[in-house]
């Protein structure tokens, strides 16, 4: 229950000016990344340290008060918004407690920026392989809750490939560690189960990632085609040469139309259908034969022009673009509904054309930024809600391009989470034993189910309050 | 669970606007720019010392959004807090993917809501100061004659920080006194300019804290303009550029001190405005955005504001970065057979005013400018792009989270080693000059054409023939 008490108590854990209570304070956090959502916590409690998190999970345990952990806000399914109950942002646990270069590990806080983390290994030749396209400003602990992606998750694999262990504060308020940051344990793996719980299982307060060195070689090469389907063909084509890129990312004419048109502006051609940015990294020896056979593989399914980055500003520039795409996307009108979806690789040309079949029945502009390597894409449709109307047909018109992905044997998320926005997909994804399965193992972390209620699994498939929303 | 649609797509019917008429109404469609991505958290100087989102660039929109949508009152005191806190450094509009004008949106909004809640005591003051041109100039003799009392200096050391920080300000103000080159140094480096350059017309800008504070600063730029082609002209009659005020909220205040000025500078047709103050220049170039509504004045201020120029922009093509040893620690051959060791090269950074950096977006000219400057090694600053805490007044009004901002930027002056720190604002200049002065450091600030001058003083510039080496 919520009292004055609680708030006193939540006070007098992290001090006054930590606990947020009043409307305007808690503004900032009625919503996150996903456009469109808002629900107001009931508090915003922000802990600095690991005794902190502990202390205040507790009292929320012993008042029997629901939470929502968040880092920085920039989740696109809804996973960090806060309806009647409290939000723990862990923006504040920012320290790096270790870098081991010898054995490649950091053990590092929940609330460290993935962009930080970056920066402060570098210098040990080391890089942290998930690179979510919100990293210059998103949580490690964020990440981990939603087991992160990001371009060169193709080649390397998403968070779940990069953290050896974890320390949990579970939702009763309990510290446990799963798995082991110095050797494989035997048993269950208890991390890879907590890692894309979405806050659902309790708080990662300590987490220690794997590193990798940077790779010595690198080519980045941008091809241009005059359709999409073209594009995604040439993306079949290049996997099946046998070669791994490090990323294989494409974007459509609006999305490169808005990215030019913003400060990340990276010269991509604004009069093409889509390009195709495509990265092969590791030794030097092989690298050029295989930028080349990825040249021959686009040029042979129609690219206008292949193009190599010929410095290494040159090749950043060519990311940046790709990973703001997203935020630039606000330019062409006031509202956005985001997807994040994933079909098989061969599917994408037929996927795509459906996609934009789709949204021309239905009078609406659908924008295509996506990880194509992986099959994992991105339909976004830009519009505006004051027009009533108009909102009625994006949501019918991504309704069906869900539909469409799931049909194509594809499923509703790749990387951004279930959270709030794809829940009622859910259903059309699992039979009702697998949803009844997946509430029996939530069941063993959060017997209350106070950690990040009502997301991920409908509640109806679990019988708690009845009823779907 | 009451979170907004589910069924249909986006936000729930637009409410109709609460604040009509208001400049935050006016200003409104900046705000659909914004898809919430949370890309400027990490840019914000006070979300990344605060730690908290309602002092991050995505809380303060989202705070206008309520104000307009009629849920927030314009007396909140919480909306006030966290839009006084803004350091209007605008380093989230250079991360912004969706290009929101958050500067203009902040300053619509401490206009829409300085209705409500007057500005404090200290900013009344001080603008109110900054506004009458005669008790101004009252004020600036009067702080030099206490500054060359070095009184300043001694209050700096002896006060409480509170009280200390604006006589360090002042006292950092003094004219650096900037090493004396040897006579070999100032044979081996030259400044060296372009030759054959067409000869280009400009005003300065004399400002206000430049004119009264930083004179010397002011007749380097006439002197470093005159040594590359520059026929400097004045214009009398010109001002405060009103840069205050409208960071303020006080957007009638700002209009009219931009209209005295834009009448001074038309009297020089044709000559650009050379602006050696990042924060003026930034002000000078938006004069169309503030008098758009004033159809008598727009399209003047337009064309004044096109002609505007910081003055590393006006520097950067006719300056050649200037010859460096290979091996600064070891004395070259060429140095043994003159018979003298050239003296190891002076390290500088260089800390970019936000209001040239995020606002004019200007961050080559200046690099141009400080490789020109011979004998000196320009040391990378971690985070340079982080806002120094200085922000017009805000020091003086918000010290608490002026400090928070300035404390990282002083670790990382530190850790750079240097003997000076360069930097093209007065705000800047005294923040960061007063700052180091109080930490014991012996780091000084100092205007980047102070240091150009100082070199092209020690030996005239060398003119290179170089048709174009870009």
């Amino acid at each position: 229950m919520i009292t004055a008490g609680l708030a006193d108590a939540l006070r007098s854990i992290v001090g006054p000016r930590w606990v947020k209570q009043r409307p305007a304070e808690l503004t900032a956090y009625d919503s996150d990344a996903l456009p469109g959502y808002r629900a107001t916590p009931s508090f915003v409690v922000l802990p600095a340290s690991r005794d902190e998190v502990i202390a205040v999970v507790r009292l929320l345990a012993q008042h029997g008060v629901p939470f929502v952990p968040r880092g920085a806000g920039t989740g696109l399914s809804g996973g960090a918004l806060a309806n009647d109950a409290v939000i723990i942002g862990l923006n504040r646990l920012t320290r790096i407690h270790a870098i081991d270069a010898g054995n490649r590990i950091a053990h590092v806080e929940p609330g460290v920026v993935n962009a930080v983390l970056q920066r402060e290994v570098a210098p040990f030749g080391l890089q942290y392989a998930p690179d979510p396209s919100s990293q210059s400003a998103c949580t490690i602990g964020g990440n981990v809750a939603e087991n992160a992606g990001g371009p060169h998750c193709l080649k390397y694999g998403v968070t779940l490939n990069h953290v050896a262990a974890v320390t949990v504060c579970l939702p009763n308020g309990e510290l446990v560690q799963f798995g082991d940051p110095a050797s494989e344990r035997d048993g269950y793996d208890l991390c890879g189960l907590f890692i894309g719980s979405e806050g659902c299982f309790g708080i990662a307060t300590d987490v220690w990632v794997r590193l990798l060195p940077v790779a010595p070689a690198v080519r980045t090469l941008l091809a241009d085609f005059p359709s999409l389907t073209d594009a995604a063909r040439a993306v079949s084509a290049i996997i099946a040469t046998g070669i791994v890129p490090a990323a294989l990312e494409m974007m459509d004419q609006a999305t490169i139309r808005a990215v030019e048109a913003s400060i990340y502006a990276a010269g991509y051609p604004t009069d093409v259908a889509a390009v195709l940015l495509a990265e092969v990294d590791g030794l030097e020896a092989g690298l050029d034969a295989d930028a080349r056979t990825i040249e021959r593989c686009c040029r042979e399914a129609g690219a206008r022009d292949v193009r190599i980055a010929r410095t290494d500003g040159d090749r950043a520039r060519l990311w940046q673009g790709r990973k703001k795409a997203f935020g630039a996307l606000g330019r062409i009108a006031p509202h956005l509904v985001v997807q994040d979806a994933v079909v098989p690789r061969t599917r994408l040309p037929d996927v795509l054309e459906t996609i934009a079949a789709i949204g021309a029945r239905h009078g609406v502009a659908v924008c295509n930024v996506f990880h194509a390597g992986d099959g994992n894409i991105h339909p976004n449709i830009s519009y505006d809600a004051s027009d009533h109307a108009q909102a009625e047909r994006v949501h019918a018109a991504m309704s069906e391009i869900m539909q469409a992905c799931i049909d194509a044997g594809g499923t509703i998320t790749g990387e951004h989470g279930v959270g709030l926005d794809k829940l009622g997909y859910m259903d059309a994804l699992f039979t009702e034993p697998s949803l009844a399965a997946m509430c029996a193992v939530r069941e063993v972390f959060d017997p209350d189910r106070r950690a990040n209620p009502g997301k991920v699994v409908p509640v109806h498939a679990c019988r708690e309050w009845g009823g779907r929303r | 669970m009451t979170t907004s649609p589910t069924t249909s797509a986006g936000p729930s019917p637009l409410p109709t606007c609460a604040l009509p008429d208001s400049p935050l109404a006016k200003a409104a469609a900046g705000l659909d720019a914004c898809v919430h991505c949370g890309f400027c958290l990490p840019a914000c100087p006070t979300y990344v010392n605060l730690q908290d989102e309602n002092d991050s660039p995505r809380g303060r929109l989202l705070l206008m959004r309520r104000l307009l949508d009629g849920e927030l009152d314009v007396r909140d005191p919480d909306v006030g807090t966290h839009m006084d806190r803004c350091l209007g450094c605008r380093a989230c509009e250079t991360a912004c993917p969706s290009g929101v004008p958050y500067g203009q949106l902040l300053e619509a909004t401490r206009a829409t809501t300085r209705v409500a809640r007057p500005v404090p005591l200290v900013a009344r003051v001080v603008l109110g100061v900054f506004q009458r041109e005669m008790l101004l100039s009252l004020v600036l003799v009067g702080a030099r004659v206490l500054r060359a009392t070095r009184l300043p200096d001694w209050l700096a050391r002896v006060l409480p920080a509170r009280l200390a920080f604006p006589f360090a300000m002042l006292a950092s103000t003094t004219p650096a006194r900037l090493p004396q080159a040897s006579a070999h140094d100032r044979v081996l480096h030259r400044v060296r300019v372009r030759a054959s350059q067409a000869r280009r017309t400009v005003v300065r800008l004399d400002g206000c804290v430049m004119r009264g504070l930083f004179a010397h600063t002011n007749a380097a730029t006439t002197r470093v303009l005159s040594a590359t082609a520059h026929t400097v002209r004045s214009a009398p009659g010109q001002g405060c550029c009103g840069a205050l005020h409208a960071h303020a909220g006080d957007l009638d205040a700002a209009r009219d001190m931009a209209r005295r000025n834009i009448a001074a500078f038309e009297r020089v047709p044709d000559a650009l405005i050379a602006v050696n103050s990042a924060g003026c220049g930034a002000m000078l170039k938006e004069y169309g955005h503030l008098l758009h509504d004033d159809p008598a004045w727009h399209a003047r201020a337009e064309a004044v504001a096109s002609r505007v120029r910081d003055v590393s922009e006006l520097l950067a093509d006719r300056l050649l970065p200037a010859a460096r040893e290979a091996s600064p620690a070891a004395p070259t051959a060429r140095d043994s057979a003159h018979g003298a060791a050239s003296s190891p090269p002076v390290r500088i950074a260089y800390d970019p005013p936000c209001h040239l950096m995020h606002a004019q977006r200007i961050t080559r000219e200046p690099q141009a400018v400080l490789s020109a400057i011979p004998g000196v090694e320009l040391v990378p600053l971690v985070d340079a792009d982080q806002c120094c805490g200085s922000a017009g007044i805000y020091n003086l009004v918000e010290p608490d989270t002026s400090d928070a901002v300035l404390a990282p930027k002083l670790r990382h002056v530190a850790d750079a080693r240097v003997e000076w720190l360069v930097s093209g604002n007065p705000g800047c200049l005294m923040q960061l000059g007063a700052g180091l002065m109080r930490s014991g450091s012996s780091t000084r600030a100092v205007h980047p054409i102070d240091l150009l001058d100082h070199a092209l003083q020690a030996a005239p510039a060398e003119r290179v023939g170089e048709p174009d080496l870009a």
